[in-house]
């Protein structure tokens, strides 16, 4: 037979695992990822671990992301989008690559670049080492430095062109794997983020740690001692209309403060909730060690305001004193959730799939959550709802085997 | 005969039968995917299998289609009333044997897919209530709803409903959802009320958030507490309080029905399986440990997987994507029956005395024995375990071999490096650390201008004899760095490992070696940057001396 040729667009880890399974199972793929790295979200995450491993799955990614990058059936194109997409018995598409990219035929990995623009987030650092090249051009933060950064490599591995290039594929099916973006926890005006130095989101709390490797406040660089988790911020909202559980925010509070506290006892935490989801098998295992260790509140704050020294005064109403109370601390993490990528409804359109009303794409089987109603075309992972990246995965896989039986390789 | 003459790649022959246990829907469903791809079928089932399933969904193909799809769908072998009772072999060519309707009935099979449901049952008991007509289970008030006798019983009289969710035990979005339906259908009979006593509303999964508005909309009413509230059960009188701290008072009810939550958990005959089959028992009597490398529906042993409530609370569609990657897996492995295989780890026949350490300590059930210890190349991960425990020295990994590591080590030791840094020998796990270790180079973290680094394939494979050859190399430190606890792609090779440094420290005290030139660290493949302060410490902590 001859070999078929697929797309998946998107490069987390939704999209890498289909990649990854149709490669092994013979067919040529098209990663397509709008980005300079493959990894998406997940590969941003820390690991978890207290003394034991607690199953967070950002070891996975990185798995996959290697997996991916040693596959001979897989293309991977970078910094590219979709331009335009035809139904000819399959699917004629033109790519389109950013006008400015580093070419992995010529790079080094050798760092100049990122070095002599650091600060400036024109160069990008992936943040896994197995990111190809490992360094990416910011398009948006360039300005008129384009002979200048094109001179800084040694190896003229930096592509700078005025006009972003076209390629024109074909393949046979299309698997849709474009994730979710992040909450913007600027819209909850009351919490102050962005105006707050010490109220931070989920992934600038990676960030932290991967930079300062302990929970650092950004205000000063000092250890935060006492620290609050705020779940639910953006999902579970009726104002905003976001009638949706993210389903990875306790799941990664609950690790991320179990992991913190074990290599610093000291620390004193505290997770505001509505109600707290579980994590796995031995959630009601782990729950209780979460209890010895971590203050549980079962309310969510009204506002957040600062305070002497950076610091941030919590106010809310405590449902089991059924008072309004109110408390400091140094750090406040917000817990913000998966919304729709907003790159969805453009998709949605070129590839004739549906949207669900909160602007995910909607599966067009009951059971079977990658099929959508348009022919030859698959979802998976955060693109069809919020997921945790064992559950991408294993649709990823799903939607591997739709495709598989799609093209006549199954049944 | 040297380990490098066995290395040979060889071409197998593989069952392409797969086996199925457990008959309910994911079970069938297994069966049916299989079959329709080529795969013939021994579907052992038994009596009540299926009789717990996910009624979440509606317009799903009866239980009896299915039955008649799968018979319709050739060549699936179907055993009932059996249970397992032996399973002998490897990938390829397991040989189990059922005990069905009374016969001892043996089968070949390539593999094995685990399909057991989940189960359920009542929790009245532990609210200290009895059952009765106004005390029902969760699945009691389903069928009412589900019958028209039943919803002219609820709705002609005008009920009030009370819901005892998450104070028994802390439940799950499956369970939550069949909660939210039918409280969603009472709250949409004229006049009836549901009231919804809960403690974490389990809402992860799709839809369940619009779905708990969408009662609250037509005026079902939750409280939501941090323990029971106190039940009266006195005859058919039902009184529910409890204190509510906003009004500091105690709320009082009077419903005319208690629904009661209920259990779901694992089969009871997983645990029996995971003996039989030689799979580890993860936590709450699932088929498959925490273990990210499990994903997604993999056990420690090659050629068996496990699907659906076997290995995780979950509904119908969660099990059917099992399934579809169930499929993939057994496609990988079977193929079209033959194989090419590279053998990771030989045993050198002359030297086993067949003590059987390797069958015992080996994670993946790879070895089984003839007149000697034998490995199987398909279902070996390459851990090296057995290689490292073996007493007589009899197992090589090929890509491995002690002569190849003891040369490496000398190497290592006898590197270059600048002349007051100590010198540091790393062994790292390939899965992890020997990552976090190129990672820490390539992103210019600060390293011991000594370091050197060596690959080991996992923690388990590094030999008593490694580390004291290191130091009597020339070594002025030895870390050993293995996954953390849980997250072994072998389950055990960091154990293993910790168990061989503990014992390296005995030595190195009666031989008068300080004890912090050896250390034992675990890390993940993403941790870079701890790595670095890993080895930079062990590097100022040598320095001192």
């Amino acid at each position: 037979m001859e070999t078929k040729n697929v797309l998946v667009i998107g490069g987390g880890i939704a999209g890498m695992t289909t990649a990854f399974e149709l490669a092994e199972a013979g067919l040529n793929v098209h990663l397509v990822e709008k980005s300079g790295f493959l990894g998406g979200h997940a590969i941003q995450y820390t690991c978890k671990a207290t003394a034991e491993c607690l199953q967070c799955g950002a070891c996975s990614v990185e798995k996959m992301l290697k997996n991916v990058i040693e596959s001979g059936n897989i293309t991977i194109h970078l910094s590219t989008e979709v331009e335009t997409i035809e139904r000819s018995g399959g699917y004629a598409l033109t790519l389109k690559k950013s006008a400015a990219y580093i070419d992995p035929a010529k790079c080094t990995n050798c760092g100049v670049c990122y070095e002599k623009y650091k600060g400036t987030g024109i160069i990008a650092q992936g943040y896994s080492k197995n990111n190809f090249p490992l360094y990416a051009i910011c398009p948006e933060k360039l300005n008129n430095d384009a002979a200048a950064l094109k001179s800084v490599c040694p190896e003229g591995a930096i592509s700078i062109s005025d006009a972003p290039s076209f390629c024109q594929i074909s393949v046979d099916a299309v698997i849709i794997a474009s994730g979710f973006a992040p909450f913007d926890a600027r819209r909850k005006g009351t919490y102050g983020y962005s105006r707050f130095p010490n109220v931070v989101n989920g992934l600038d709390l990676e960030r932290i740690k991967r930079q300062y490797g302990y929970l650092a406040r950004p205000s000063d660089g000092q250890p935060a001692k006492k620290i609050a988790f705020i779940q639910c911020v953006g999902s579970r909202d009726e104002q905003l209309g976001n009638l949706w559980c993210s389903q990875v925010c306790c799941p990664y509070a609950l690790r991320t403060a179990a992991s913190v506290k074990h290599k610093n006892p000291d620390l004193d935490l505290t997770v505001f909730y509505m109600d707290i989801q579980n994590t796995g098998k031995s959630f009601p295992v782990f729950y209780e060690t979460c209890k010895d260790n971590i203050r549980f509140i079962r309310s969510i704050p009204v506002d957040i305001f600062p305070i002497e020294n950076d610091c941030l005064n919590i106010r809310l109403f405590d449902e089991s004193e059924g008072t309004p109370a109110m408390e400091s601390f140094d750090l406040v993490v917000l817990s913000t959730g998966i919304m729709p990528n907003p790159d969805n409804q453009k998709l949605s359109e070129q590839m004739a799939a549906s949207l669900d009303t909160d602007g995910f794409f909607k599966h067009a089987d009951g059971l079977d959550r990658t099929a959508t109603a348009a022919e030859g075309v698959f979802i998976a992972g955060t693109a069809q709802g919020p997921k945790t990246i064992a559950a991408s995965m294993v649709q990823a896989g799903q939607a591997a085997s739709g495709v598989l039986k799609y093209l006549g390789v199954t049944k | 005969m040297t380990t490098k003459q066995q290395n040979q790649v060889e071409k197998i022959h593989l069952e392409t039968t797969v086996a199925v246990i457990g008959g309910g829907y994911t079970g069938m469903a297994a069966a049916k995917t299989l079959a329709q791809n080529g795969y013939p079928v021994i579907l052992a089932r038994q009596e009540n299998d299926g009789a717990w399933h996910d009624t979440s969904l509606t317009g799903l193909d009866g239980l009896k289609t299915l039955e008649n799809q799968v018979a319709d769908n050739g060549p699936i072998d179907i055993l009932s009333q059996s249970t397992l009772i032996e399973a002998v072999g490897v990938p390829g060519d397991f040989t189990l044997t059922f005990m069905s309707e009374d016969r001892r009935v043996e089968k070949k099979a390539g593999a094995v897919v685990v399909a057991t449901d989940l189960s359920s049952s009542p929790l009245t008991f532990i609210y200290g209530l009895t059952p009765c007509a106004s005390v029902v289970s969760l699945s009691e008030l389903e069928s009412l709803l589900a019958s028209e006798t039943g919803q002219k019983e609820i709705g002609d009289k005008k009920k009030t409903i009370a819901f005892l969710v998450g104070f028994a035990h802390e439940g799950n979005p499956l369970l939550m959802q069949r909660v939210l339906e039918s409280v969603r259908k009472i709250v949409e009979m004229d006049g009836c009320t549901a009231y919804v006593y809960v403690n974490n509303l389990k809402v992860a999964e799709d839809g369940l958030e619009r779905l708990y508005k969408q009662g609250r909309d037509n005026g079902a009413i939750y409280f939501k507490l941090q323990t029971a509230p106190t039940v009266i059960q006195n005859n058919g009188d039902l009184r529910i309080t409890f204190y509510d701290p906003v009004i500091r008072n105690n709320i009082e009810l009077s419903p005319d029905i208690v629904v009661v939550e209920e259990s779901l958990v694992a089969d009871q005959q997983n645990i029996s399986l995971a003996e039989i089959l030689r799979i580890d028992l993860g936590p709450a009597g699932f088929l498959q440990k925490e273990n990210v490398h499990r994903l997604p529906v993999n056990t420690n042993r090659e050629g068996i997987f496990v699907v659906g409530g076997g290995r995780e609370i979950q509904g119908l569609s969660k099990s059917l994507a099992d399934v579809d990657n169930m499929l993939l897996q057994v496609r990988q492995l079977i193929g079209g029956g033959e194989k090419t295989v590279a053998a990771k780890a030989v045993v050198d026949r002359e030297k086993c005395t067949i003590c059987l350490t390797c069958y015992r300590c080996c994670p993946h059930a790879a070895i089984y024995w003839d007149d000697k210890a034998v490995i199987s190349p398909a279902a070996c991960q390459g851990c090296g375990i057995c290689a490292s425990e073996c007493p007589m020295d009899a197992i090589q990994l090929t890509d491995f071999t002690d002569t190849e590591m003891t040369s490496r080590i000398r190497e290592a030791a006898a590197a270059e490096t600048k002349a007051a840094a100590p010198k540091i020998i790393a062994f790292c796990c390939q899965n992890s650390a020997f990552e976090a270790g190129t990672a820490a180079g390539l992103f210019h973290y600060d390293l011991p201008a000594g370091l050197q680094i060596i690959k080991i394939p996992c923690a388990g494979k590094v030999d008593i004899n490694y580390i004291l050859n290191a130091l009597v190399e020339g070594a002025d430190g030895v870390i050993v760095m293995a996954c953390h606890t849980g997250n072994c792609k072998s389950e055990s090779g960091n154990t293993y490992a910790k168990w061989r440094i503990n014992d390296a420290y005995r030595k190195l005290e009666q031989i008068g070696i300080p004890k912090n030139r050896l250390e034992f660290a675990t890390l993940a493949s993403n941790m870079a940057s701890d790595f670095a302060r890993i080895v930079i410490d062990m590097e100022k902590r040598i320095s001192q001396k």
